[in-house]
Formats: structure tokens, C-alpha cells, sequence
């Protein structure tokens, strides 16, 4: 589904991604963890076309076509889909206004029929229900006075109302109490596992991945994968942190 | 007649952009048909029909309304040319107009002068809902009397594809009377908006404001004086700016209060937003104050769209005209929120949008 080669972005001129390769199939969950400035939100942020991220060599290939060509808007109508670590307070505009404006550009670009009013919310109160979101909140401006974590419910909400191949979830756990942290994991398994979609959850913690069991996990580290594993990676470096991972890492790049 | 205009020398014209006014002022209307068929809002009141300034008789429904001389005075340099044939608007005690008044301002190319007043006696109550488009200048005077407790909603929109729209607005609100007054540019014609509003009376209500979109060359300008006059008035100014590509908006708006007038309770918000580096946004809030026990708010800011937003957005699907077009909308909301009458609310955001709808 996924394909990154060699990946290498900057901010303003300062690299960032040093060579990132990494592939993804339908129907796998990955997570990458690392520590901080490794990168993390750089790749969530460059794989979904963020002005300033600028890619300065390698390829990613989504669902067979480049998705660096495309503009931000297109790769969302294709199939992918970021999950903020800050989601964004925008006045004035309603959840359920920006979301069925959102869906029906998406279906636009994708060559299918617009929902009316009334299909839109009926798709919406399922997830919002599903979510533990009142309905209420869908109608009130895009995540202006949610609390944290009513903000990374929204999310998650948008996730399954736009219904993506692809999720990029950026520290979604951060700011969770015990109870969001499991409606939120919920809300990914029930969402994404399924045959034909993806998920990669960036993070920095191993919690999340209680709720949500990996398939992969990688260690991002100055800009590149240093390490993968099956679940149990994630485990060890809750146990023993990343200093170790990444030392060995600096050791074999140095010899 | 010759035109003697203000020059950008006078302090309350430096932002004043009156160039087109005198070949307009010299041209003849280019006359002909004109369709006015979706500019009716139908809301059920009287309705007047101007085109080039004069009434069309067979397509108005006139009702309480008299046309004709209207014998009002003033200064004003541009309202003071506006002496002409105009409408009138006079309700008795506790009278009210069936719906509101709907007024469609064509013009087809030259300069056309409409005085009109607006004399409501106490606790009656009116709402005026005013169209411009066409091409050409359009001058208008309208002087508002209010007695004690009469209420007015004052909604304008200019739409006129080219030329110039000046209003001139002369208002007195005696004790308890309310004027809410809403203007929306979202044409191509050019604009000054201004009004000269005094609560005489305590307790009066005062809100004067509005949404100026404006792109290309286009030059918006609103100058609103309110006067407090009188103790425990209350007066909010809240205008939005939006200027595209060489655009220029200006807003000045001014809250004097009187020594007497004391319990003031005024309320200034002028906020530009900048859809290009290269237009311009002017923002003059102005407070002169006697009284001591007043309070008196303003703020004036201008910006950009947020970039964090916009990329927000574009994340979820949204191409980067249609998010700035939500962004933009949301800025203006606000000031149309105002507005008393859903159907002419909706109609004003319907013609917000159809301006947002061309940004690119």
C-alpha cells in the first residue's frame, strides 16, 4: 500500500529525514517510536504534503501512484489520512460543516455522488456515537474549547467519517486520560484493522499500543529506521528506553 | 452642475478614493431593461424599485411609503448632492410595516442622487433592506429619526458590478430607541459608507457595522461617527475587512461621549484580513471621551488566514481556494450575524459567498 524509499526532507534547509525506507501492506499496523527530534512528526507531516516540508530525494508510492506529486488535498481524496498531534482550532467554521465539506471534496475528486445534508449526518451521529463524542460537539466550531482529549476524539471521528486506506497517527495518544486513550484505541481497531486498510501510529509512548497491537514496530532515529521488530520491540524499549537502540545505531554508522 | 468633491487633505477623506465620481458625474445612464427578478427577497412588505434614482411606479408597492421631495439638510459634502426626488418612511406610534421594506437601487451608468428619511414615532418599528447594482454611481442620503423605543434593522448590500455606491447615513435615536444598521460589499463597485449616528436619549441602542470584501483595484471605505449624547446608551461597532490581490478596505470608526452621557457602554472590533501581500487594509478606531464613569472597549487587527488552518484543511481533503473561501467566510459571519431577519441574513451570507465562491 505504503512504499518509502530512501526518504530524505528538510525544513527550512535543516534535514530531517536522512534516508527513510519503510514499506507498508493492506491489513498491517505499524508503529514507529523513536525519541525526540528523531523525526517523527517530520514524516507524518511530509508523507501528507505540509508547505515547508520539503523533499530533497527518495520516493513514497501510495496505492501505486507517486503521492509526493500530488497536492495535499489529493492525497487525503486518495486514501490517506493524518492524524493531528495539535489539532487545529478554526472559529467560525462548525465540525459538521468542515466535515461534510471535507467528505464531499474528497468524493468530488474520487468521481463519486455528494451527500446531502441529511445522508451526512447520519454518517457523522455513527461516528460520533461510536465515539463517545456528543453530537452536540460535531455542531460546535472545529475543536475550539475541547479539552485534549475531546480533540483527539474529533480525530478520530473525522477518521471514520472520511474512511481513509491509509491513517498517519501522530502522538494520537498524547493528552489521553485511561478512558479516552481505550475509546480512541477502540475507535482505530474498529475504524482501521481491517483486510484493505493501514495504519501507522507514531509515538513516542508504548501505552497506546495496548489498545492498538501492532504488527511492526520501528525505531526512527536521526532521520532513519534503525531498527524493526515484531511487538515485543516496543516492550523492550519501554523497559530500557531508547538510549541503547540508538547508541548501537551511532556505533554501527561510526564503524 | 458642477461637482465639488473632498480632497484626501480633509482628514475624514484621506482614505477616500473619489476619482471615478466626476466622469461618472458627467456621464448619462446607459438605460434599458433590467431584470430584478432574484434581487426580491418576497419578504412580504412594501417594496420600492430605483432605477438611474427614479422610481419605477409599475414595479413598486409603495403601501404606507410617499415619494417625492424629501426636505432634509446636511453638510456632508457627498449627502448634500442627494437633494433630489427620494422616498420616505414615516410610521405613527406603534406602527409597524407588514414585512420589511425592500428597496432595489439599479443603475446603468452615470451618477444617480436618492435622499430618503426614515421618521419612526415612538415604539414603532420598521425593518429596510436596501440592494445596489448596476453600474455607475449611486449617491444616497438617508437621515433616520427615532423617537423613544422605535426600532429599526437597517440591512444595505452593495453589489454593483463597477462604479461607486456612497451612503450617507444621519441618524438620531431619543430615549430606549434602537438602530441596528449592517452593510455588506461584495460587489465590484467601489464604496464609501458613511454615517453620523447620536443617541439623544438614555438608554438608546446604537449598532452600525458590516462585512467590505473587496479584490482587484477595488477601494472600500466606511466612516462611522457615533455620538453618545445621553446616559446609559449603548453602541457597538464590529466591521470586517477582506482585501484580495491591490485591493484597498479602510475602516474609521469613531465613539464619542459627551460629558453628560455617563454609564456609556461602547463597543469597537475592526478586523482586517489580507488574502495577498499586496492589499491593503486601513484601520482607524477612535475613542473621544468626557464622561468618567463610561466603558469603552476597541480592538483592531489585521492578518492573514492561518497557515496551520488552511494546511488543516487541505489534510482533509479540502482544495487550497475552497479552504481559504471556509476561513474567509468564517471571518466575516460575525458582522452578518447581526442581521434580524433569517431570510435576509441567509440572502446577505448567500451573496458573501457567491464573492468567496470566485476566489482563486
Amino acid at each position: 500500500m505504503l512504499q518509502i524509499n530512501n526518504l530524505h526532507a528538510e525544513i527550512d534547509g535543516k534535514p530531517i529525514l536522512k534516508g527513510l525506507s519503510l514499506a507498508i501492506n493492506a491489513g498491517e499496523i505499524h508503529a514507529i517510536m523513536g525519541p525526540n527530534g528523531a523525526g517523527k512528526s517530520t514524516l507524518g507531516y511530509t508523507l501528507s504534503g505540509r508547505p515547508g516540508y520539503e523533499v530533497t530525494g527518495g520516493s513514497v508510492t501510495f496505492l501505486g501512484e507517486d503521492l509526493l506529486e500530488k497536492a495535499p488535498h489529493e492525497r487525503a481524496a486518495a486514501g490517506l489520512f493524518l492524524g493531528f498531534q495539535y489539532p487545529v482550532e478554526i472559529p467560525g467554521v462548525s465540525n459538521v460543516q468542515f466535515l461534510r465539506t471535507a467528505l464531499n471534496a474528497q468524493r468530488r475528486i474520487r468521481g463519486e455522488a455528494e451527500l446531502s445534508g441529511g445522508e451526512f449526518l447520519k454518517v457523522a451521529r455513527a461516528q460520533a456515537d461510536a465515539l463517545g463524542l456528543n453530537m452536540d460537539m460535531l455542531k460546535r466550531p472545529v475543536n475550539v474549547g475541547f479539552s485534549g482529549g475531546e480533540k483527539k476524539r474529533n480525530e478520530m471521528v473525522q477518521m471514520g467519517i472520511l474512511d481513509p486506506r491509509l491513517a498517519l497517527l501522530d502522538e494520537t495518544d498524547s493528552g489521553l486520560d485511561i478512558d479516552a486513550l481505550r475509546t480512541v484505541g477502540q475507535g482505530i481497531n474498529t475504524i482501521m484493522r481491517k483486510p484493505d486498510k493501514a495504519v501507522l501510529l507514531i509515538t513516542h509512548y508504548q501505552r497506546l499500543l495496548d489498545y492498538v497491537q501492532p504488527d511492526f514496530v520501528h525505531v526512527l532515529a536521526d532521520g532513519r529506521i534503525v531498527r524493526s521488530g515484531g511487538p515485543e520491540l516496543a516492550l523492550e524499549l519501554e523497559r530500557e528506553g531508547y538510549a541503547g537502540t540508538v547508541a548501537d545505531d551511532v556505533a554501527e554508522r561510526a564503524a | 452642475m458642477s461637482l465639488a468633491l473632498p480632497t484626501a487633505r480633509d482628514e475624514a477623506w484621506r482614505w477616500a478614493d473619489l476619482a471615478a465620481l466626476p466622469e461618472l458625474h458627467a456621464a448619462q445612464p446607459a438605460g434599458g431593461a433590467v431584470d430584478t427578478g432574484v434581487l426580491w427577497l418576497n419578504l412580504g412588505g412594501p417594496r420600492l424599485l430605483f432605477v438611474d434614482g427614479r422610481l419605477d411606479v409599475v414595479m413598486s408597492d409603495l403601501r404606507t411609503l410617499e415619494t417625492g421631495a424629501v426636505a432634509v439638510e446636511t453638510a456632508h459634502p457627498l449627502g448634500r448632492l442627494a437633494a433630489g426626488e427620494g422616498w420616505i418612511l414615516r410610521l405613527a406610534a406603534d406602527q409597524a410595516t407588514g414585512g420589511p421594506v425592500e428597496i432595489v437601487h439599479v443603475a446603468t451608468g452615470g451618477a444617480n442622487h436618492v435622499p430618503a428619511l426614515i421618521d419612526l414615532a415612538e415604539d414603532a418599528q420598521a425593518s429596510v433592506v436596501e440592494t445596489f447594482v448596476g453600474d455607475g454611481w449611486a449617491n444616497r442620503l438617508t437621515t433616520i429619526r427615532l423617537a423613544r423605543s422605535a426600532r429599526l434593522m437597517r440591512s444595505v448590500r452593495l453589489l454593483g458590478t463597477s462604479g461607486f455606491a456612497s451612503l450617507r447615513d444621519e441618524a438620531t435615536l431619543a430615549e430606549g430607541a434602537s438602530l441596528i444598521a449592517t452593510v455588506l460589499g461584495a460587489g465590484g463597485a467601489g464604496s464609501r459608507v458613511d454615517a453620523a449616528v447620536t443617541l439623544e436619549g438614555a438608554g438608546a441602542f446604537a449598532e452600525y457595522g458590516g462585512a467590505l470584501l473587496a479584490r482587484a483595484e477595488q477601494r472600500h471605505e466606511a466612516a462611522v461617527v457615533v455620538r453618545h449624547a445621553a446616559a446609559q446608551g449603548t453602541s457597538r461597532q464590529l466591521w470586517r475587512a477582506v482585501a484580495d490581490d491591490r485591493a484597498t478596505v479602510s475602516l474609521a470608526a469613531r465613539v464619542e461621549v459627551a460629558r453628560d452621557a455617563q454609564k456609556t457602554d461602547g463597543e469597537q472590533s475592526l478586523r482586517g484580513l489580507l488574502l495577498r501581500r499586496t492589499a491593503t487594509v486601513n484601520l482607524k478606531p477612535e475613542l473621544e471621551i468626557f464622561a468618567d464613569d463610561v466603558k469603552c472597549a476597541h480592538g483592531a487587527t489585521v492578518g492573514e488566514l492561518d497557515k496551520r488552518a488552511l494546511f488543516y484543511l487541505a489534510s482533509r481533503g479540502l482544495p487550497d481556494a475552497q479552504a481559504r473561501a471556509l476561513l474567509t467566510r468564517a471571518f466575516v459571519a460575525d458582522a452578518l450575524a447581526r442581521i434580524g431577519e433569517e431570510a435576509v441574513r441567509e440572502a446577505f451570507a448567500a451573496d458573501a459567498d457567491a464573492w468567496l465562491g470566485d476566489m482563486s
